[in-house]
This record gives C-alpha cells, sequence and structure tokens, in this order.
C-alpha cells in the first residue's frame, strides 16, 4: 500500500516536473519571441531615430540660414528703426528743452516781476505798519505824558499839602510853644513884678466887664 | 433872721470865711451860755470881729434859740448867690474886702465869694456864677489876641 503510494506519488511527482518543464520551454519560446520581436521594433526605431535626426539636422541646418537672413534683415530695419527714432527723439528732447527753456524763461520773468510785485507790497505794507506803529506810539507816548503829568501834578499837589499841612502843624506846635512861653514867662515875671493894686484892678475891671456883658445878673 | 444874717454878712464877703465865723460865733454863744470848752479864737481879727457885732445882735439870742438861729442861719446861707473867683495870689483879708465891697456895690448886698487860687490865669480873675465859667484873666486876653502877639513876636524875630 505504501509501495503504491510512492509510485503513485513518483509520477505525479514525475508529471509535475514534465509539465513544469513543459511549461518552462513554453515561456522560455515566448520570451525569446517577445525579444526578438522588441529587438526588431527597436531596429525599426532607431531607424526611424537616426531618419528623424537626419531631417532635423537638414531642417536646422535650413532653418539657420534662414534665420541669419531674417536677423540681418531685421538689425538693418531695426537699425533704421532705431535711428528714426533717435532723430525723432533727438527732435522731442530738443523741442522740450526749448520748451523748457522758455518756460524757464517765462518763469524767471514772472518770477522777477512777482518778485518786485511782492518787494513793492511788502515795502507799501511795511510803511504803512510803520506809519500806525509811529502813529500809535505817538498817541501812547502823549498818552503816557499827559498821565505822567497828571500823576505827576498830584503826587506833586499830595507833597504839597502833605508839606503845607505838616508846615502848619509845625507852626501852629511853635506858636502854641511861643504862647505858652510867654505866658509861662508872664506868669514868672508878673508874679513877681505886678503890685497888689495892679492885680485888683484887672480884678474890678473884670467885674465890670462881666457886669457889661451881664455874665452876672 | 436876715437882720442876724445881714450883721454876719456885713464884713464878711467869703464863703469860707462866713463858714468860719458862724462856726466861731456859734462856739462863742455856746460857751456863753452853757460853758464847757472855751472857744480858740484864731486871732485878733476874730476878735475884732466878734466885738464889732452890734449889741442888738447878742440880745436877740439866748440859750432857748441859739440852735434853731444857728439852724436857720446855715440854712439862709445855702441860699446866697455865690460868686466864684479865680485868682493868681492868695488874697489877705484886707483884699477880700475890698473886692467884696467892690463886687457887692455892682451884683448886690449879700453876694458871697468863694475864693480859689489858679496861677495859670496869670493876672486877673476868673468868674463862675451859677455854674457858667468866664474867664477874664490875662490868660484869656491873651489867647483872644494870640495872632496878633504871635504876628508882633514874629516881628521881633524878624
Amino acid at each position: 500500500m505504501i509501495n503504491l503510494s510512492i509510485n503513485t506519488a513518483i509520477l505525479i511527482s514525475a508529471a509535475v516536473a514534465i509539465l513544469t518543464s513543459l511549461l518552462y520551454l513554453r515561456e522560455y519560446f515566448l520570451r525569446k519571441k517577445i525579444y526578438q520581436s522588441q529587438r526588431k521594433i527597436s531596429q525599426i526605431k532607431l531607424q526611424k531615430i537616426a531618419q528623424l535626426l537626419a531631417a532635423a539636422e537638414e531642417a536646422e541646418t535650413q532653418v539657420l540660414a534662414e534665420g541669419s537672413f531674417a536677423t540681418k534683415k531685421l538689425l538693418a530695419e531695426f537699425k533704421i528703426q532705431l535711428q528714426n527714432i533717435v532723430k525723432d527723439s533727438q527732435q522731442s528732447i530738443n523741442s522740450s528743452q526749448n520748451q523748457l527753456i522758455k518756460f524757464m524763461e517765462r518763469l524767471q520773468d514772472t518770477s522777477a516781476r512777482f518778485e518786485e510785485a511782492s518787494k513793492i507790497s511788502g515795502e507799501k505794507r511795511i510803511n504803512e505798519l510803520f506809519e500806525r506803529l509811529e502813529s500809535k506810539i505817538s498817541d501812547f507816548l502823549i498818552q503816557t505824558e499827559q498821565k505822567t503829568t497828571s500823576s505827576i501834578d498830584l503826587e506833586l499837589k499830595a507833597a504839597r499839602q502833605l508839606i503845607e499841612t505838616y508846615r502848619n502843624a509845625q507852626l501852629k506846635l511853635i506858636d502854641e510853644n511861643i504862647v505858652a512861653m510867654m505866658e509861662q514867662t508872664l506868669n514868672l515875671v508878673l508874679a513877681k513884678k505886678l503890685s497888689l493894686k495892679d492885680q485888683l484892678d484887672l480884678i474890678y475891671e473884670a467885674l465890670e466887664k462881666a457886669k457889661t456883658e451881664k455874665f452876672i445878673v | 433872721m436876715q437882720d442876724l444874717l445881714n450883721s454876719i454878712l456885713k464884713d464878711t464877703y467869703s464863703i469860707s470865711e462866713l463858714k468860719h465865723r458862724l462856726r466861731i460865733l456859734k462856739n462863742y454863744l455856746s460857751e456863753s451860755f452853757f460853758g464847757g470848752q472855751k472857744v480858740e479864737l484864731t486871732g485878733v481879727e476874730d476878735t475884732n470881729w466878734l466885738k464889732s457885732l452890734p449889741a442888738q445882735f447878742f440880745q436877740s439870742i439866748n440859750k432857748d434859740n441859739i440852735y434853731n438861729i444857728f439852724t436857720n442861719l446855715e440854712a439862709d446861707v445855702k441860699k446866697l448867690t455865690i460868686l466864684t473867683m479865680y485868682l493868681t495870689f492868695e488874697p489877705d483879708t484886707t483884699t477880700i474886702s475890698q473886692i467884696g465891697t467892690f463886687a457887692r456895690k455892682n451884683f448886690g448886698p449879700s453876694l458871697l465869694l468863694d475864693i480859689k487860687f489858679d496861677p495859670n490865669l496869670i493876672a486877673g480873675t476868673a468868674l463862675v456864677w451859677k455854674g457858667n465859667y468866664q474867664d477874664y484873666s490875662l490868660r484869656s486876653k491873651m489867647a483872644q489876641k494870640k495872632e496878633e502877639i504871635l504876628e508882633s513876636f514874629k516881628k521881633f524875630l524878624r
């Protein structure tokens, strides 16, 4: 039983090996065929590429030849155009420069006239200002002088009044002192020199006067 | 009563003198009627004055009416008009008599003087009558003529 199985297995293995070999061979030939076809295609492609390169080179040469001419032509045209542009620009610049110079001259002229007018106007205003200032200063000085004079007059008047008051007070004081001195002197002198008869005469005189004046009724 | 007062006032001119004389008279009469302390007279003047009083004066007073009489006399004295005189000296009795005689001649017989001393008056007198003061002294005259005096003095100084 076991032998049978081994044989079967060997048979199966052999069959599988054969099948595998067949499949391998088949695959080998298929791949070889593909490789050959691919190599053939590649060769065709290479040929085509070479052809294309040749055509391209030829076209390039042609293009280069054509381009050089066009470039020269374009350069010539460009030069002419550029010369025209430069010429136009120079004219334009000259014109602009002239205009600018004229404008500057006009501007200078205007500025000079404006400056002159400003100067005249400024001088006029300054003169007016000075006149007003002079007038105001004059008025101010007159007013100040009047006020000062008035103030000085008042001060003088007050000072004179003060001096007069002081003088009068002092004179009054001196007068009082004189009178007091005289009274004192008389008192001292008359007390010694006046006789009793004189005293009595004065008293009688006083009584008569009191009677005359009706002081004693 | 008026006769008694008139007798006393006859030679009495000042209020101080009157009071003095009334006091010595009262003391003298009291001593005469009732005895007791003897009256000390201040001088000959008092004695002379007592002697100068008339006899009727003493006859009208006795020990029964003496106090009434003096009470009435003192009351009457208060009613007398007094002239106050400010003098610059102290007058003696004679001078007071001279002034009093002159004053009574001008203002009435019962006038009494009240003599006061004021040396500031310089000379003359100042009077007070019924409360009013009037200066008739030399000081007053000087004050009235103060400006003239000052002017004269100033002229003298120049």
